[in-house]
């Protein structure tokens, strides 16, 4: 590439801006971590940005995983998270996998209303589904949120995956089929095995997006043991105006924080191929 | 007969691919939607039997609350802010990342997608902290240029503090439209860029007459999709970070349709609100394609 500044000031300039920029991401998360070593006291007298003092106060941590039932909550946060991914992924990929090889009729309409749906805000929805899950009675249950969770990711799932599919070579089923394979066979033995980058990556994305869930979380939970950590985290900064605990609360936020940020790190390509993937609708 | 079970076999198939989910989306997703629309017209408080068929005047008492008009307006004050904040810094970091030659591009754009993991529930907890009157960061970076300690209430001006909403949504908002616009830019062959620098077309130049016309698509996603999630979940930032006070200053329709529904019990009203946050959507998704409209270049 010839291109590149040349200007040693204007280069000089720019480096600023993306080391500031930097430091605006990374420093939040730093002082997330050390302000959840800290007392009230220090809070209040010392500058915010002054390290904690020692003895540091690792006690915060198992203070909001026993006090606060963290360990709880990060349970609930996994098997809801993880139950709402699988399903998701099954359901869209059979889907995706017959919208991508076989013409019926109405399939192409099919498609089209999937993703039409993603156009529709979500909180239209929101007061019919918590009489709805009233009604079946899976408020303040995993299973309640698991179904929402896995049927807001459909749509997302079925237009990567149909495009993934797509561009699977044809030959391969047909070797299949030549084989005996059934049809069954073929999808689970052949094509979803092939399929596993593009699975990955609408995996990830949808991790990322249920780990983080806050609207339905709240409104389909108000029985504090089944709370996920984003509705804790609200309720407990709400809470912050009667009892000051800054402590724990960053505590809290890290141990929110800690599990997308490992996710992150470990599959960075495959978020990135998603929201590119996801973006062009 | 062999042909028939084959045929059979085949919609076997397809039908049981197909139909669970779209079954599961049919409860959880369409149906919702559809009951939304319905329960709009509706004077209903969501817990007695007394659900009264009132047509239209929902929409009508709408639109002659002031807080509903109110909310309207800080939904697009937050659109309008955050299409401008964020297309101009992603673009701007896109094109440095990738036609800059920057030593570490690959680590920045790393870093800089990191906001876009975090839950917005932590953001706005983060953005409080430095908002806070006593303890926050803000007030204590200003007071070092001060004698008098500063203890400005970021969040408690009726008239403002909307605009403190925006450096949250912002931050929060721009790793995500830098991926993208660096995958368009990416996607650009070098041969344009070095027959321009042979020219001796400036960066400047070369970023107009390039890079721009030739990314005008990822722009205009990007720009409809900001709009969308902005009106469509903006709630979430402004319920954690002000309630949508004081005095119902920050609101904005998702929350106002939170408050009236789930804390105020007019269900009916709140599912009013719903169906004006998709109508809204609709109209400015049109109206901003109008807009954009743009002679598209194709890459040959």
């Amino acid at each position: 590439m010839i291109n590149g500044i040349r200007n040693p000031i204007v280069k000089f300039v720019f480096y600023a801006i993306l080391i500031l920029w930097g430091l605006s991401v990374l420093y939040p998360l730093l002082w997330t971590l050390l302000d959840a070593l800290k007392n009230n006291d220090q809070f209040f007298r010392h500058l915010p940005w002054a390290l904690p003092e020692m003895p540091l106060l690792w006690s915060n941590f198992s203070y909001v995983w026993d006090k606060y039932n963290f360990d709880t909550y990060f349970l609930n946060s996994i098997v809801i998270t993880v139950g709402s991914t699988l399903l998701g992924l099954l359901l869209a990929a059979t889907t995706a996998y017959v919208l991508a090889r076989y013409k019926f009729r109405g399939s192409g309409a099919l498609y089209l209303l999937y993703i039409a749906s993603m156009m529709v805000p979500f909180i239209l929805a929101l007061i019919p589904l918590f009489f709805l899950m009233n009604s079946m009675h899976l408020i303040n249950t995993k299973i309640g949120l698991i179904l929402v969770y896995t049927s807001s990711v459909l749509a997302f799932g079925i237009f990567v995956l149909v495009g993934f599919f797509k561009s699977l070579p044809k030959e391969l089923e047909e070797a299949s089929i030549m084989d005996g394979a059934s049809y069954f066979g073929t999808f689970f033995r052949v094509m979803l095995p092939l399929s596993q980058p593009g699975l990955i990556t609408v995996a990830i994305v949808n991790v990322l997006n249920i780990w983080n869930e806050y609207i339905v979380g709240t409104i389909l939970i108000n029985d504090p043991k089944q709370y996920t950590l984003p509705v804790e985290i609200g309720v407990m900064q709400a809470e912050m105006q009667y009892r000051t605990e800054w402590g724990p609360l960053f505590a809290a936020l890290f141990f929110t924080i800690v599990p997308v940020l490992l996710v992150y790190i470990i599959f960075q390509r495959k978020i990135a191929s998603g929201i590119t993937a996801g973006a062009v609708k | 007969m062999e042909a028939g079970s084959a045929k059979w076999q085949r919609n076997l198939f397809i039908a049981s691919f197909i139909i669970p989910t779209f079954v599961f989306f049919c409860i959880f997703t369409i149906y919702p939607v559809a009951k939304g629309l319905y329960y709009s017209m509706f004077d209903w408080s969501g817990m007695a039997q007394t659900k009264d068929f009132i047509g239209l005047d929902n929409f009508k008492e709408m639109f002659k609350d002031p807080i509903v008009w109110r909310s309207i307006g800080n939904d697009y004050f937050l659109v309008v802010g955050k299409i401008v904040g964020i297309m101009v810094i992603a673009t701007f970091f896109a094109v440095a990342l990738t036609r800059f030659n920057f030593k570490m591009a690959g680590f920045f754009r790393s870093i800089f997608f990191i906001p876009n993991v975090i839950s917005v529930v932590v953001i706005g907890v983060l953005w409080n902290f430095i908002y806070n009157p006593q303890i926050g960061f803000l007030n204590a970076f200003l007071s070092l240029f001060t004698d008098e300690k500063v203890t400005i209430t970021w969040l408690g001006f009726t008239n403002h503090t909307i605009w403190m909403l925006l450096p949250p949504a912002i931050w929060a908002g721009i790793g995500f439209y830098m991926i993208l616009l660096i995958a368009a830019i990416q996607n650009i062959p070098a041969s344009y860029y070095e027959a321009a620098d042979l020219e001796g077309a400036t960066q400047w130049r070369q970023f107009w007459s390039i890079t721009v016309p030739l990314i005008w698509e990822q722009m205009k996603v990007s720009i409809l999709n900001i709009m969308m999630t902005t009106l469509n979940g903006s709630f979430v930032i402004v319920w954690i970070m002000t309630e949508g006070g004081p005095d119902n200053s920050t609101q904005v329709m998702g929350s106002y349709l939170y408050q009236m529904a789930f804390r105020q019990y007019h269900f009916g009203f709140g599912a009013a609100i719903g169906v004006l946050i998709l109508v809204l959507s609709l109209i400015t998704t049109v109206v901003l394609q109008r807009l954009l409209r743009h002679e598209t270049v194709e890459l040959s």
